[in-house]
């Protein structure tokens, strides 16, 4: 493959150019990736989990842990930025999907749905009281009696 | 004067009834928020709306606005030990004429987990069910959890409402999620509803004295998503008969109603758009009703193809086009009004509907929500077997609807 060459300064200042034109499109375009905290209750023999298992449990296909726990799922509320991004970033799903789904459980008596809950500390807090529980924040204030599950993928 | 006084009556105690359930909606709502705990889950919705309906008594006897769109629910469910769950729910309606008026109870269950693992749910539910086999059937009356105020009448036809909404009977749900697979969910039920003499007289016309009964509903459903796919596709049957019992003083004799039918689906959601359709056949045998002996057979064919537009993160935008014959061999209704002798205009064998909607989220559970639709053809108009062509008079209609509605 032959090398790009430049025949005179002039197309020179312009490959700069461009190239930081690229850069500053880039920069505008990848929305920044903040780290959100998996957490569940101490109890919890889980220390990984992946896209599709994480899916399972929020939209409430799986109600039970591998050792037969029941799952309690906290949530914080659909217009929440940090519901938003740990639903398309964690879960691939569209927060107005789980929404619908969640409508249709309470609604027509199939299921339970996620407690939704107002506030990040609340929710840490019930999931260090609560056997079995899960939810998420975008870090957690402090250690012990909780468990951050890694994203295994 | 007999009838005004009547009148008066059926509207204080239509409003006493909602007042009522309003009152016990907002003094369970004061309470929901300490009740939900591991084993409690409460949740309801309140709204009311306007509606405008312009050539056709569809929602009013006379034209102009109408407060005639209260929507009022509250549900809740406890856990009573890891395999037993009790829940039910109790709505308050009032769409005029569109199904009868006041309190039911949507569904009043005993669920069983039968079977769970990490990819594997299985539940059995005894009791009064709700139809879940449609994509809005479980939904039909919740003001947020449905696309727009009036659905689509060809597969959410108001006056089968307190029919098609559930049963008191059994149900089974399935539900499967693979890696590779993805999400299948499999439902059967099988029950029956109970015909008050309001439904009867909402479907024959107010003619009737006779009593109506379905003998029995069985539905099926089966609904997949491939894994992290847009996509959703999903198929029902459902099977259903029911008979009219004739006195006396009836105009009509006994009869037998046989009806059957196909349903499939799809529904696409992506970030900004979302689109989905529902097309179905349905075979429909009449025997009997207007003298000993007589039987018709007819198969009705409906879909829709509709498309929503998320603007932002509070404001929403819906379109969808609708067809609906109630005979797939008599689609301009020649035959229909050549058989009633032009008693029945050709008209009431079809029914277009072009909507346009929008909805605006006030809040996370607050929402403003506005349709209007221009529709060809009354062939969805109550009563389905005596049609009142005399108040129906013209092919062309539409509806202007406004709901305000708030959930928890």
């Amino acid at each position: 493959m032959s090398e790009l060459q430049f025949t005179n300064d002039k197309d020179i200042i312009i490959f700069h150019i461009l190239k930081f034109c690229l850069l500053i499109v880039m920069l505008v375009m990848v929305r920044p990736v903040l780290a959100i905290d998996v957490i569940t209750h101490q109890s919890v023999n889980v220390s990984a989990i992946d896209t599709t298992q994480l899916r399972r449990i929020f939209t409430m296909r799986q109600q039970r842990w591998s050792d037969d726990t029941p799952i309690v799922v906290f949530v914080l509320p659909s217009q929440h930025d940090v519901h938003i991004q740990f639903a398309t970033q964690y879960l691939k799903i569209f927060p107005y999907k789980l929404d619908r789904i969640w409508n249709k459980l309470t609604f027509s008596g199939l299921g339970v749905v996620p407690r939704k809950i107002s506030s990040q500390q609340e929710i840490e807090r019930l999931v260090r009281i609560t056997p079995g529980a899960i939810g998420y924040v975008d870090k957690v204030s402090e250690g012990g009696h909780i468990n951050v599950v890694k994203m295994s993928k | 004067m007999l009838l005004k006084c009547q009148s008066e009556h059926i509207v204080k105690k239509s409003f006493i009834q909602g007042g009522l359930f309003l009152g016990a909606l907002l003094s369970f709502f004061s309470y929901s928020q300490e009740l939900n705990n591991k084993s409690w889950q409460t949740h309801g919705f309140l709204s009311q709306g306007l509606i405008n309906v312009n050539g056709t008594n569809f929602v009013t006897d006379n034209e102009g606005m109408s407060t005639d769109l209260t929507e009022l629910g509250i549900n809740a469910s406890y856990q009573l030990n890891d395999v037993v769950r009790l829940t039910g729910q109790a709505v308050y309606l009032n769409g005029g004429n569109r199904f009868v008026e006041g309190a039911r109870i949507d569904y009043a269950l005993i669920d069983f987990s039968v079977f769970q693992n990490e990819h594997w749910l299985v539940n059995f539910y005894l009791g009064r069910y709700k139809n879940n086999n449609w994509l809005y059937s479980s939904t039909r009356d919740v003001p947020h959890a449905r696309p727009s105020i009036i659905l689509p009448q060809s597969v959410y036809f108001d006056g089968f409402r307190d029919i098609a909404m559930g049963s008191d009977g059994a149900a089974l749900k399935i539900s499967y999620s693979g890696e590779h697979i993805g999400d299948i969910d499999i439902n059967v039920n099988y029950g029956a509803s109970s015909l008050s003499r309001k439904d009867a007289k909402l479907l024959l016309g107010d003619s009737v004295s006779g009593k109506g009964e379905q003998e029995f509903d069985a539905q099926f459903s089966i609904y997949w998503q491939p894994e992290f796919s847009p996509w959703q596709f999903g198929f029902s049957l459902l099977d259903s008969d029911f008979n009219y019992q004739h006195v006396s003083t009836d105009m009509f004799t006994d009869a037998g109603f046989s009806f059957q039918q196909y349903t499939g689906n799809i529904l696409y959601e992506g970030e900004k758009w979302q689109f989905s359709t529902e097309f179905f056949q349905q075979n429909f045998l009449l025997t009997g009703l207007y003298f000993d002996g007589f039987s018709k057979k007819s198969i009705g064919q409906g879909a829709y193809l509709q498309a929503q537009y998320q603007y932002s993160s509070h404001l929403s935008l819906l379109a969808r086009a609708e067809r609906f014959y109630v005979d797939k061999d008599d689609k301009n209704g020649s035959q229909l009004a050549a058989g009633s002798f032009g008693l029945v205009p050709h008209y009431f064998a079809y029914q277009n509907d072009l909507t346009f909607g929008v909805y605006y989220d006030i809040n996370a559970s607050l929402r403003l929500q506005m349709e209007y639709h221009h529709i060809a053809g009354t062939a969805r108009l109550t009563p389905i077997v005596m049609p009142d062509a005399q108040r129906n008079d013209q092919e062309d209609w539409n509806i202007l609807a406004m709901q305000l509605m708030y959930w928890f």
